[in-house]
């Protein structure tokens, strides 16, 4: 009860011009930094705290919470309308979007992309506010050996990602591990592939080369193909339809389904929103009755992608405020900007400024509600992108990727990842290779690698059998990986008792 | 209607005024001879180099430099995010450019013992010149008071008890905090292992877990979580805030007096004297800024300012003293 009275006066400090026009502007920020490739939330969010400083701390969190929230939107407007994921969390949105897209269906890519984000969003902070401390308590408890577990499970999705490119998809993820090695070893400080350049001490940045392969490697096979000219099936965006309440509400299972996994993996402190839509998008395929048509452009694989990264936000919040403990590369910015107005992130903070806590509740609520609105009127706008000449699309595509790349850590040297990535992705196109499994693995092989060594310093090789919840990820991966082949197995089965 | 006119007049007259009257005084100082023979410094934006990624703690710190900055000098700074290799990337960018003065580095001991860790050319004495040290943050041990062991005793029992395999936890190995524990570790003749994080602030969600005992790092990190207490801190006295901490000479481990993290500001070696004096004069005015010490010394941080060649010879030691810690 008196959750839900502070809960209401939380939303009391949401009236007044300054939270709306907070909220207002963070929601269209947010949008175009998603949208942008090579501005992730985490920088859309850093690039504006120090404009905070001066502003009362409420309306400074409502301003960047907006971002954060809207940003994880904006990245499925690019993988939608020109197949290029604006975050790294909007790479599975164009697992289908930009096939619906191809299909002269972008309207309702687009429809169900904001609605999924939307709803999405307004879940997870349900969960915020309702669970916070239970679910914070839980994810403390989460042991290395568990993560690695996690990230196993994660890695497993590439075997229903591939469909019957399976192996390829398999190198390809190999691929991204094996990339994610270079650079300084994360637990013993040892150089691995660095080449004696203290550029490669990290590694490579994954925005760039997220970037290289999705968007440059895009534009070089278009010039290999010299193939300009409009493609028929976008031809008429006047005829575009929206779809209406009951194509969403059909979908309603889904979104509430991937929302949940979305939140909790978001809880998950450095697990994040793009392992979330992998997961997600991957339960969804494996639920459906027509697992074969994701991929091609099936409105539930936006649904299940858009769900859960935008559901993850709140996820990853829940340590923050509980705990004091960022879940995220964003919340880490987020971390600092309550620092500048000397509050301290933690379970105190629900006591001694019970008012930032609650009007941050509410301001998620109503930030996706402006989010939803802004978007509906946007959509019109976002659509047109692929009305653009692509003569004239892909120069700027070009440009944007080399800005873009080199805006994350003012460096020419990302720009020139962003490149290599560009050129090994159209390269890999060619020969049939899947470029999202190498985001994967990039995503995914450092969380794998250092869970892995951690677990083992802290309990030995046993460990990750002894601990029950690990087992049971690493159980669900072994039958997730084998699923599929005893599948085609017993359709090859089948196929030849119906032969005979 | 005509009232409100009248109030808009006089409020387009005072400002006119007032912008008139600034520059009335630009020209003035301009026509100043002295200045004109040597250029004032400085006469264009000074990028503050910062070797974190924007948003975490060292990042707000050098923002909040720069806030208070502005209240005694007309210096413009923009900050610039050079993150990565754990500031030899920041490093290699100082060296990249001309010793002028405008390009000012943020400085913390983990890039010394970055340095120290990692083959490299770098020569942190020869090629900077560590112009101000601001802070010094003592080094400390946290605990859960949920772990049945949160007093150093406790601890000290537990390792015993665990024989060896106590779990610390922290940042990355080889860092500033593994490198506190280890000479914890020896000076109170005691085992453990230490598990390393990705961030400390990782460290701390495994400690509120509960899955160790202890966490290194700096007390301002168990502010707003009441499940985090400090047990002992590596200093020669109490801090004023944590009255109740102990040091680790209070409990009889001898050798652990000053063990801190500094953080401060550099330049390229070969800047103009002028210019670096016209740098203290601006940390010295910094430094006894009541805001700039408020907002740390709440967080048990001593606000200090050491010149020139204290700070070098500071960096000379704990440089060759991590070298030698390294070889081991």
């Amino acid at each position: 009860m008196d959750l839900l009275i502070n809960l209401f006066q939380g939303f009391g400090y949401l009236v007044g011009w300054e939270p709306v026009v907070a909220m207002t502007v963070g929601v269209i920020l947010g949008i175009l930094v998603g949208a942008m490739p090579g501005l992730s939330p985490s920088m859309g969010v850093a690039l504006l705290v120090p404009f905070t400083y001066k502003m009362p701390p409420q309306i400074a969190l409502i301003l960047l919470v907006s971002i954060y929230i809207a940003s994880n939107y904006g990245g499925s407007i690019t993988a939608v309308t020109i197949n290029t994921p604006g975050t790294p969390s909007a790479v599975v949105t164009a697992f289908d979007g930009y096939p619906l897209t191809q299909q002269g269906r972008a309207g309702e890519a687009l429809g169900i992309s904001l609605v999924a984000s939307t709803v999405g969003g307004i879940i997870g902070t349900i969960i915020l506010i309702f669970f916070s401390v239970p679910l914070a308590s839980l994810a403390v408890r989460l042991h290395p050996a568990e993560y690695f577990a996690l990230a196993i499970f994660g890695l497993t999705t590439v075997a229903s990602l591939g469909g019957k490119n399976w192996p390829k998809a398999f190198i390809a993820a190999l691929l991204g591990l094996l990339i994610n090695t270079i650079g300084l070893d994360p637990i013993s400080g040892v150089k691995r592939f660095t080449f004696g350049t203290y550029r490669l001490f990290d590694g490579f940045a994954l925005i760039p080369a997220l970037i290289g392969l999705f968007a440059l490697s895009e534009v070089f096979s278009r010039l290999e193909e010299f193939k300009f000219d409009k493609e028929k099936i976008e031809a008429d965006i006047n005829k575009t339809v929206w779809p209406s309440f009951i194509y969403y509400w059909k979908m309603k299972f889904t979104i509430i389904k991937t929302s949940i996994i979305g939140t909790l993996i978001g809880i998950f402190p450095g697990a994040g929103a793009t392992i979330a839509t992998f997961i997600a998008y991957d339960f969804t395929k494996r639920g459906s009755k027509d697992p074969d048509s994701f991929g091609k452009g099936n409105p539930e694989g936006v649904a299940a992608a858009e769900a859960s990264n935008s559901s993850s936000v709140g996820g990853a919040l829940v340590p923050l405020l509980a705990l004091g403990i960022p879940g995220s590369a964003t919340t880490a910015v987020l971390v600092g900007a309550l620092m500048i107005h000397d509050l301290n992130p933690g379970p105190l903070l629900f006591t001694e400024r019970p008012d930032i806590v609650y009007s941050l509740f509410a301001s998620c609520l109503v930030a996706n509600g402006i989010m939803l609105a802004l978007g509906l009127m946007g959509s019109r706008l976002w659509i047109k992108v692929t009305d653009i000449p692509k003569t004239v699309l892909f120069p700027c595509i070009l440009a944007i990727s080399i800005i873009g790349s080199f805006a994350v850590n003012y460096s020419f040297f990302d720009v020139a990842v962003c490149i290599g990535f560009g050129v090994a992705g159209w390269i890999l196109k060619k020969f049939d290779y899947p470029a999202a499994p190498i985001v994967l693995g990039m995503v995914l092989g450092n969380l794998a690698e250092t869970n892995f060594r951690r677990a083992v310093i802290m309990g030995g090789y046993p460990v990750f059998f002894v601990r029950p919840f690990s087992v049971l990820l690493l159980l669900v991966s072994a039958l997730s990986l084998a699923y599929p082949f005893y599948q085609s197995y017993r359709k090859k089965k089948k196929s030849a008792a119906a032969g005979k | 209607m005509k009232k409100l006119y009248i109030v808009l007049l006089i409020l387009l007259l005072s400002a006119t005024m007032v912008f008139a009257g600034g520059a009335k005084e630009a020209p003035a100082a301009k026509a100043e001879p002295a200045k004109a023979a040597a250029p004032a410094f400085p006469e264009k934006p000074i990028k503050l180099v910062v070797y974190l990624a924007p948003g975490g703690a060292g990042d707000i710190l050098a923002r909040k430099f720069t806030d208070v900055a502005s209240k005694y000098s007309k210096a413009t700074f923009v900050v610039e995010n050079k993150p990565g290799a754990g500031g030899i990337v920041a490093l290699e960018h100082i060296r990249a450019q001309a010793a002028d003065g405008y390009n000012l580095m943020y400085v913390t001991k983990s890039i010394v013992s970055k340095v120290a860790t990692t083959e490299t050319d770098i020569d942190l004495n020869k090629e900077y010149e560590w112009i101000a040290m601001l802070q010094v943050d003592p080094e400390c041990v946290i605990t859960n008071v949920k772990n049945k062991a949160h007093t150093w005793e406790q601890i000290f029992e537990d390792s015993k008890a665990k024989n060896g395999n106590q779990l610390w936890l922290g940042p990355a190995a080889g860092g500033l905090d593994h490198v506190t524990a280890q000479k914890i570790w020896a000076s109170a003749g005691m085992q453990a292992k230490w598990v390393p994080f990705d961030s400390g602030a990782k460290a701390i969600a495994a400690l509120l877990g509960q899955q160790g005992v202890v966490y290194v790092g700096n007390p301002a990190e168990v502010k707003g979580n009441p499940d985090l207490k400090v047990a002992a801190i590596c200093y020669s006295e109490r801090l004023p805030e944590f009255k109740d901490v102990p040091t680790f000479k209070e409990l009889g481990v001898n050798g652990v007096e000053n063990e801190v993290m500094w953080r401060g500001f550099a330049v390229k070696a070969g800047t103009p004297a002028p210019v670096i004096a016209w740098y203290e004069d601006l940390f010295a005015k910094v430094s006894n800024d009541a805001d700039w010490k408020k907002t740390y010394e709440s967080d048990g941080i001593a606000v200090v300012n050491w010149k020139k060649d204290k700070f070098n010879k500071l960096v000379a030691d704990d440089l060759a003293e991590a070298k030698a810690a390294a070889k081991k």
